[in-house]
């Protein structure tokens, strides 16, 4: 009887991740003539691998610090040092922190998957407490019966039915620094003060509008499994909560909130899934820019996979995300169980 | 109830012919599967029709076109597709590659070589240009319709009222000071918000290295070491390479260039008086401007006038199962008539001299001269021929997005040298087999 969705389990779900882990190990490649060889553990390896290096100002013979044409102290380059030390073969420069006179500097064998990784949790972290919190609101809001909640229902709604390569393609526009209607609206409440917002080309906002897309497109997802919650709530528990003299914020903390418990760990387990796929909007509007600093392990794995046909090695990256993924909701599911049993 | 059947039959009737007409000839039409990256709507317009009339002419072969969009603009689409397809064994018969592209499929054996079948008549009409594109370790594996043009776009009223001289063509072209002198002149007069369109609108994709690579060889930079193919080290992050985009990033740090434009009309607009301009923008903006519209070669950069060139080119697969098919419709496409069919409607260069000498357009004085020109003089180069163009032109346009976007260019031009080198080591130096 289960044979039909085992067959489809085992085609579409256990064999593409049994031949990604094989590949995982090999320098397989998209399309080319070379075989494929065996590399073991070098792909991992070449993800995983950090370590940091001290540098210090150049100092001239009699020990004074040597400065560049604008004053500032001159580093030795990082660049060169790595070229110039066996030990250091591969890596590149990640980031820096200050350390007194010098900088510590740590360096990973690939930087971009680094900042693909910590953009991700940086994106999982946001998106998750904003999103479930703003689709909680939303369902309470539709949830209260006047007149007019059913169109403000389709209206939430209806992003997510939208495709997230249209919404992308929408929001560009609508960011649009000189001529979109965000920076329009944004100058016009402010007075004047916030004007010509650089959304998409500056990297101080552009993993923001990233989350204000994503937010947008797919609250109201949550909201309706939310509504849902809400609505198996029996109606006698107000009742009898309003006779006990609870005000409004008691009902919501003493009855809504408790009852949509497992509500709520649905949507934040399923919010957390979701969003570490992030790829879609991120391909369209920024393509991972600028510098790196909106590209999401999804997005690198595409990148590598099949525009710079590295097969072997995305696949490694792929083997690692699952893992995180599992770690992370095995973390998140423990973590809500635990909390559960105090009560 | 009679009238019923007749409407009936007279509905059903013609299906049921039509249909059993199709059996009927289906074998004597073999399939020949194309696959066409999505074009302007005019041009996949010209494109079925030139299909159409193919089909029409002779009985052997139809020809079934598929539109696979994401290929022009920034895209990856149309590649994700082709690779895909090509790892699957379900390439079509035809398909066109944008430009350098070709190299890779060319060295994994996806392409079928086109030297023999192409006779030394065909071969001695083609523009060079599109033969020197066309070929990968002296074998021919594509061959296009066109070849691109690009230029700058001027506003004659525009540049004679901020005192700017126009060049009259590709021997008296601006130096670099020339060109800088022209940039602020046109920025004092301020008849414009910016002063030149950089189609930025096209975001981090092939453009930026189609369109701005040209500017690191004029200064004396490249993509690649083109002697050794093995490594970008010293090329493209050596210091012309680093002055050629930090005159790049000066642009749209002073101002002169719009880093947001929102659609491909900034120069239609009035937004500036300047443009970089592809040959498939040359219709609307002679449709906006007429004669006030100037193509003005591209400037001396340094060391050389350098621009871009290259386009979609067709090339016929190894997996195909029908190979004579697809030779006749190259035989037919590549037919002067069929070409100018084509480059009339995108303003491309046609390929072959015959073709291009039946039309003014591109003669001595004509509006598109500067194309053919830059084209005919060497001007025009070509990206690097190596498989390994798939991570050079990412590596490149995924730094100047950044670089244009105000990141240090010394830092992002080695950030690219480091994955061009990575991907060649990791092809074990693209050997032959």
């Amino acid at each position: 009887m289960g044979l039909p969705g085992m067959t489809v389990l085992v085609m579409f779900v256990a064999v593409p991740l049994l031949l990604g882990l094989g590949w995982s190990f090999t320098n397989k490649r998209l399309i080319s003539p070379l075989p494929t060889q065996w590399v073991g553990m070098r792909n991992y390896t070449s993800i995983l691998s950090l370590r940091t290096i001290r540098i210090d100002p150049v100092r001239d013979a009699q020990g004074g610090i040597m400065r560049e044409e604008d004053g500032r102290p001159r580093y030795p380059k990082v660049r060169e040092l790595v070229k110039g030390d066996p030990a250091l073969e591969d890596y590149g420069e990640w980031f820096r922190v200050k350390r007194g006179d010098g900088y510590s500097v740590w360096l990973s064998k690939d930087p971009s998957f680094m900042n693909a990784l910590l953009n991700t949790i940086r994106f999982v972290i946001v998106i998750v407490p904003c999103q479930g919190g703003l689709a909680l609101l939303l369902a309470l809001l539709v949830n209260r019966r006047l007149r007019g909640t059913d169109a403000l229902r389709t209206i939430f709604f209806a992003p997510v039915v939208t495709s997230m390569a249209v919404v992308a393609v929408v929001w560009i526009f609508l960011l649009n620094p000189s001529q979109g209607i965000v920076n329009y609206f944004l100058s016009w409440i402010s007075a004047g003060a916030l004007r010509d917002i650089p959304w998409l080309p500056d990297r101080r906002y552009a993993h923001v509008a990233i989350y204000i897309v994503s937010i947008w497109q797919s609250a109201g997802f949550q909201m309706i499994i939310f509504l849902a919650g809400l609505q198996s709530i029996p109606e006698q528990l107000y009742e009898s909560a309003h006779i006990d003299g609870a005000g409004p914020w008691q009902l919501f903390s003493r009855v809504t909130f408790p009852l949509l418990r497992n509500t709520t760990i649905f949507v934040v387990i399923s919010t957390t899934i979701l969003a570490f796929r992030v790829f879609t909007q991120i391909d369209i509007m920024t393509k991972g820019g600028p510098q790196e600093s909106t590209s999401s392990l999804i997005y690198y794995v595409v990148q590598q996979g099949f525009r710079q046909q590295h097969i072997g090695y995305a696949s490694a990256v792929t083997v690692v995300f699952f893992l995180f993924v599992l770690l992370v909701s095995g973390i998140q599911k423990a973590l809500l169980r635990s909390s559960g049993e105090e009560e | 109830m009679r009238n019923r059947k007749a409407l009936f039959l007279t509905l059903i009737l013609p299906l049921v012919l039509s249909v059993a007409v199709d059996v009927y000839a289906a074998p004597a039409n073999k399939a020949v599967t194309l696959w066409f990256h999505g074009g302007t709507a005019e041009e996949t317009a010209a494109m079925k029709s030139q299909i159409e009339r193919f089909n029409a002419s002779q009985k052997n072969f139809k020809v079934e076109m598929t539109e696979i969009p994401g290929g022009a603009v920034a895209g990856s689409g149309y590649n994700d597709s082709v690779n895909a397809a090509a790892v699957a064994g379900k390439l079509p018969d035809i398909l066109d590659l944008d430009g350098p592209n070709l190299y890779n499929y060319a060295w994994a054996g996806f392409l079928r070589d086109l030297t023999n079948l192409a006779g030394a008549d065909l071969k001695a009409d083609l523009l060079p240009s599109l033969i020197a594109q066309g070929t990968y370790k002296g074998k021919l594996y594509a061959i296009g319709q066109y070849d691109s043009g690009l230029s700058l776009a001027g506003r004659r009223s525009m540049l004679k009222k901020a005192g700017v001289r126009i060049p009259k063509g590709v021997k008296d072209a601006w130096t670099m000071a020339e060109f800088k002198d022209a940039l602020s002149k046109l920025k004092a007069s301020g008849q414009t918000e910016y002063v030149i369109d950089l189609k930025m609108n096209y975001g981090a994709g092939e453009w930026l290295t189609y369109a701005f690579s040209p500017i690191l060889w004029g200064f004396g930079g490249d993509l690649i070491d083109r002697k050794t193919w093995k490594t970008a080290d010293g090329v493209l992050n050596g210091p012309e390479a680093v002055a050629a985009m930090k005159f790049f990033q000066g642009l749209f740090a002073q101002k002169l260039a719009n880093l947001t434009p929102a659609d491909d009309n900034d120069f239609v607009n009035g937004k500036t008086a300047l443009g970089f301009c592809g040959h498939w923008m040359t219709t609307p903006y002679y449709k906006a401007f007429g004669d006030d519209f100037t193509l003005i070669p591209m400037p001396n950069w340094g060391k050389k006038a350098v621009t871009g060139m290259g386009s979609w080119a067709w090339a016929i697969s190894t997996q195909s199962k029908n190979p004579d098919g697809a030779w006749a419709f190259f035989k037919f496409m590549l037919q002067p008539d069929e070409i100018l069919a084509i480059t009339n409607i995108n303003g491309a260069v046609p390929g072959r001299i015959s073709a291009l000498n039946k039309t003014d357009l591109y003669k001595a004085g004509g509006r598109l001269a500067v194309f053919s020109d830059q084209l005919k003089t060497g001007v025009a180069v070509p990206r690097p021929a190596t498989p390994a163009y798939p991570a050079v032109t990412s590596a490149f346009y995924t730094a100047a997005d950044s670089i244009a976007k105000g990141a240090d260019v010394k830092t992002e031009l080695d950030t690219a040298v480091d994955k061009i080198d990575k991907d060649i080591k990791n092809n074990n130096g693209y050997p032959e087999k």
